[in-house]
């Protein structure tokens, strides 16, 4: 099985389009190694090559002047559900099995305005109606090409999504069975661990049985789901947590304490501000929404503040958008916590770049402008924390896949024929009124009312 | 018109008490002065075919017909191969309503509410009257891979012939394919693809260590544990062994694209049918070695609007008209699918699971416009799907020894005007009524002008009306009043065609307009008909007249 899986990951690596591009004269935020003023970023066959100043073009490289732009490293957001046609079979408490990697479209027009915003990399994670949900895929942005594996991030860590709090105990309460309650929750984890601790056990004796001259037996009955809880358990993926309020952010801790899982970020977490130290301790990572709460009840106790929070009692922190909106500015949206926290330049871009790659396992590849790492990078107009600031271009392993120069009307890769046709110009001018379309029904009723 | 000829005189019986069916004078039937096409490109002008006893038994410019021959003269027709459907479901019954009780557990539910009975065979639900098997019949299909009604692996297919006078009558071949579809189950799991995808693979990995298993137990039971039967997992040991093809409905890309991922990381044998939007990934379909049959469904074509002037375009024409030309260009992409896979040298047969036999020879029309060879087109009909499924040595094309499935048209099959004429399965034959467009009896004069009564029968109950008809100097006026309306509303479109009488009219429902169509026959003084409700559906309508005071 391994064989096969390395087999294929060689497929893609040597499939993936990479380009060569040399990115004059910009102001590049590097992210880790400082601002460099009037800097080339030279990428050759997709990898960052050379940073430095007068970079001879070599031949037949395509030459970008940023003179006066900024450059920085293309931006994460660790929370997503773009470009997925399901994000949750939310039949069973537990469904680890299942993955999002199987369930890529990379036709929908929202991977490229993500990247009109600057967003290279995405985590395409499964929902939160389970308490134990399903694996999930960090994708590319590699909007134009036909094969969902493509929009693959080859060789990325993988990960799973778990949930605690209203969403998954909701569908307890629908359905009659566990979890109903933030305990259910709990135990719906520790029994789901204990069971395939178990199933670990069987196999591991059979597998060492097997080797014995004469055995003669039975195998173990195989379990997809229960190998994927035992992966978890090896540390082999990384557990990335739906939650909200502070006790329940303490009781995954302790219950990741009791297995040993150690690759543990928190998503959401609108009251991580409450249990900084705790998570800092516990080597948990922390991905948030810049402002955004109140939305339902474990929701309400929340703050601007938690970003800055965090990040001074040294929880690794991103801010995320989880929404096909913000997706669009996260840039914007990390620029919030220098107003709420005065987070630095730095600081505040790193919630967008290294802080999220580290969270997928993944910065050693993007995060930062270093040489060796990808050719993702963004050129904006205007410093990107500034208001005023606008991406321009945005590269993927080196490939312009945004230029807002030339940007056509029509993006979309695959026109579906059974698509009504969405003609988004009406009538111009101001003799029509089009605020009240579509609601005409409303006042229909009403004149027969009055007759 | 019908060149039926009985060439020999025979005294028949007829049993005064039983209904007996006869048994037809005569199996052997020789079409005459035909224009045969024996396979794309091997023709014969005027000759004739002999068929006895379901096999085609001569093939010539210039044959002797055996004494016993029905003749069936064919001048200037043209005969085919009975062409073979690579994926249907005409012929199959739906199962019974089954147990409609509530899943207590939707996480953990028994397999068949999950979709997933892979050990059910399509021969326990084959129906040789099915009328979708007469139409698939009508248009010249003689051999259809069938499939059971169902979800993620409602069972397994089987070959069969489109007619036959019993169910085993029409079974050529069962179990000749794995049959599944990325459907979930509903509101247990697998609900969604994520599930769909999980539970096959781990399906198929239990199914391949519980074969190991019963071999390993087989060799020497002594001291072993006993494995226990597991019928779900036990379908899929043929496949395991490399032995049956797993048969994937994958009409769209990304479905085609999920399929493959099935089959790289599981390794089965796989047939991909109705592909709609296979030309993506052609060199990929060709590198795996996966067996293809082409959807026969195609959209429609967009609607050509009169092209405005440059001057007066709005920004909103504009963009409509960019819109309208990346619609041309999709849909020219499906149509020219068949085509493509020519070019690469993807051998490919049809599916008519998701057409409608009415519309496969416009289609057919369609794809051979968009770039398929004529010779390609009947390839892709008779020779390739044959050698698809193994058929070759018997079926496909017209030769000696071969079984006598053949389709008569009157002018070249893809010609527009073409018309089926004669159908043989399995050596029966079946006379295509010519049926014109018509409905109605155009020599009967029906008179609609008065009063009339008409009652509607909805899910709702019966809706009464009054309707009114009064004959103008060119056409009708009327009105319609009662049911739901709250004054009488004028009727538009009046037509009468022969006995036929339709009218329109439209009605105000929560404010929104609702467009009601009525399409009846009349006969004398009541008529009987349909009546169309805009979206929510069509319903029967009875009128009658009024008595005159």
């Amino acid at each position: 099985m391994l064989i096969f899986l390395s087999s294929m990951l060689t497929n893609t690596w040597s499939q993936v389009e990479r380009g060569s591009v040399l990115i004059k004269n910009g102001t590049v935020l590097t992210i880790t190694k400082g601002i460099l003023e009037s800097t080339d970023v030279l990428v050759k066959d997709g990898k960052i090559s050379q940073i430095g100043k007068n970079i001879a073009v070599p031949a037949g490289v395509k030459v970008i002047d940023a003179t006066g732009l900024y450059v920085m490293p293309g931006i994460i957001d660790a929370h997503s559900h773009i470009a997925l046609d399901v994000i949750n079979e939310n039949t069973n408490a537990i469904t680890p099995e299942v993955s999002t990697a199987d369930v890529i479209n990379p036709f929908q027009v929202i991977i490229y305005r993500a990247l009109a915003g600057g967003c290279t990399v995405s985590h395409a994670l499964h929902g939160s109606a389970n308490s134990i949900g399903g694996q999930s895929i960090t994708l590319k942005h590699r909007y134009g090409t036909y094969d969902p594996e493509m929009m693959k991030m080859e060789g990325a860590p993988r990960t799973i999504k778990f949930a605690l709090g209203e969403n998954p105990t909701s569908h307890g309460r629908r359905d009659g069975l566990q979890p109903q309650t933030r305990m259910g929750v709990e135990f719906v984890i520790r029994a789901a661990f204990t069971e395939a601790k178990a199933y670990d056990e069987k196999w591991n004796t059979y597998n060492k049985n097997k080797l014995v001259k004469g055995f003669r037996g039975a195998p173990p009955a195989y379990s997809y789901r229960y190998e994927t809880l035992g992966d978890i358990l090896k540390g082999k993926i990384i557990l990335h947590c739906h939650s909200y309020r502070a006790d329940e952010i303490n009781m995954m801790l302790n219950v990741c304490k009791d297995l040993g899982i150690k690759n543990l970020v928190f998503q959401h977490t609108n009251e991580g501000f409450k249990v900084a130290p705790e998570l800092a301790a516990g080597g948990a990572m922390a991905s948030v929404f810049s402002d955004w709460w109140q939305y339902k009840l474990e929701v309400y106790f929340s703050t601007a503040y938690n970003a800055a929070i965090l990040v001074r009692n040294g929880v690794v922190t991103s801010i995320n958008s989880d929404s096909p909106d913000l997706i669009r500015h996260l840039y914007h949206e990390a620029g919030k916590t220098q107003k709420y926290g005065g987070l630095s330049d730095e600081e505040a871009l790193s919630l967008i770049t290294i802080n999220p790659a580290k969270q997928l396992g993944i910065e050693n590849r993007v995060g930062s402008i270093e040489v060796g790492k990808d050719g993702d990078l963004v050129i904006f107009k205007n410093h990107p924390l500034s208001i005023y600031g606008v991406p321009q271009i945005t590269l993927v392993d080196g490939i312009v896949r945004f230029d807002r120069e030339k940007d056509p009307a029509d993006m979309r890769i695959f026109a579906d024929p059974k698509d009504a046709l969405d003609v988004t110009l009406h009538k111009s001018g101001h003799d029509n009124d089009n605020c009240m379309q579509g609601t005409e029904f409303l006042f229909g009723s009403f004149d027969s009312d009055l007759d | 018109m019908r060149g039926f000829h009985l060439a020999v005189f025979v005294p028949f019986v007829l049993s005064a008490q039983e209904d007996k069916e006869l048994v037809p004078v005569s199996s052997t039937y020789a079409i005459t002065n035909v224009n045969i096409v024996q396979s794309p490109g091997r023709r014969i002008d005027r000759g004739t075919v002999v068929v006895k006893n379901g096999l085609i038994v001569s093939v010539g410019k210039s044959v002797t017909l055996p004494s016993e021959a029905i003749i069936i003269k064919a001048d200037s027709m043209f005969v085919y191969a009975g062409f073979i459907d690579g994926l249907t479901r005409a012929g199959v019954n739906k199962p019974k309503d089954e147990n409609k009780d509530k899943v207590k557990d939707p996480g953990n539910p028994p397999p068949d509410k999950a979709g997933i009975t892979p050990q059910t065979e399509v021969r326990s639900f084959l129906n040789s009257s099915d009328k979708a098997l007469e139409e698939l019949r009508s248009i010249g299909f003689t051999v259809a891979q069938v499939v059971p009604h169902g979800n993620l692996l409602p069972g397994h297919a089987a070959l069969v012939l489109t007619g036959g006078s019993s169910t085993d009558a029409m079974l050529i071949s069962n179990k000749t394919a794995l049959y599944s579809e990325l459907t979930g189950a509903g509101s247990v799991y697998p609900n969604t693809i994520l599930g769909v995808m999980a539970k096959w693979r781990e399906l198929y990995k239990q199914a391949a260590q519980a074969k190991s298993y019963e071999s390993v137990y087989a060799s020497n039971r002594v001291g072993l544990e006993r494995p226990v039967a597991d019928k779900t997992l036990e379908a899929f040991y043929p496949v395991v062994d490399q032995r049956m093809p797993v048969l994937f409905r994958s009409e769209k890309l990304l479905e085609i694209h999920r399929v493959f991922s099935l089959k790289t990381d599981l390794g089965f044998p796989l047939i991909i049918a109705d592909v709609k939007e296979g030309w993506p990934i052609i060199n990929k379909i060709k590198s795996s070695g996966a067996k293809v049959f082409l959807s026969l469904d195609l959209p429609e074509e967009l609607k050509k609007e009169k092209e405005k002037k440059a001057e007066t375009r709005t920004p909103a024409q504009v963009e409509k008209e960019a819109l309208e030309k990346r619609k041309s260009e999709a849909i020219a992409n499906y149509t020219s699918q068949a085509a493509k896979f020519q070019l690469a040298g993807v051998p490919f047969g049809f599916s008519s699971m998701s057409a409608k036999p009415k519309d496969i020879p416009s289609n057919l029309r369609r794809i051979i416009a968009a770039g398929l060879s004529e010779d390609a087109a009947l390839a892709a009909l008779t020779t390739l799907p044959a050698q698809l499924l193994g058929l070759s040595d018997r079926l496909g094309t017209i030769d000696n020894g071969k079984m006598a499935n053949l389709v008569v048209s009157d002018k070249p099959y893809f010609n527009e005007k073409a018309k089926v004429r004669y159908v043989f399965v399995d050596g029966v034959l079946y006379t295509i009524d010519v049926k014109e467009a018509k409905k109605s009896d155009s020599n009967v004069k029906v008179e609609i002008e008065g009063k009339w009564s008409t009652v509607a029968q909805t899910p709702q109950g019966n809706t009464e009306g009054k309707l009114i008809l009064k004959k103008e100097a060119s056409g009708y006026s009327g009105t319609i009043s009662g049911g739901n309306l709250p004054a009488p509303a004028d009727l538009k479109e009046i037509s009468v065609e022969g006995n036929v009488l339709n009218y329109k009219y439209t009605l105000n429902f929560g404010g929104q307009p609702l467009n009601i169509e009525v399409e009846a026959k009349v006969d004398g003084d009541g008529f009987k008909g349909t009546v169309t409700a805009g979206q929510f559906g069509s319903f029967p309508i009875e009128g009658t007249r009024d008595p005159k005071k």
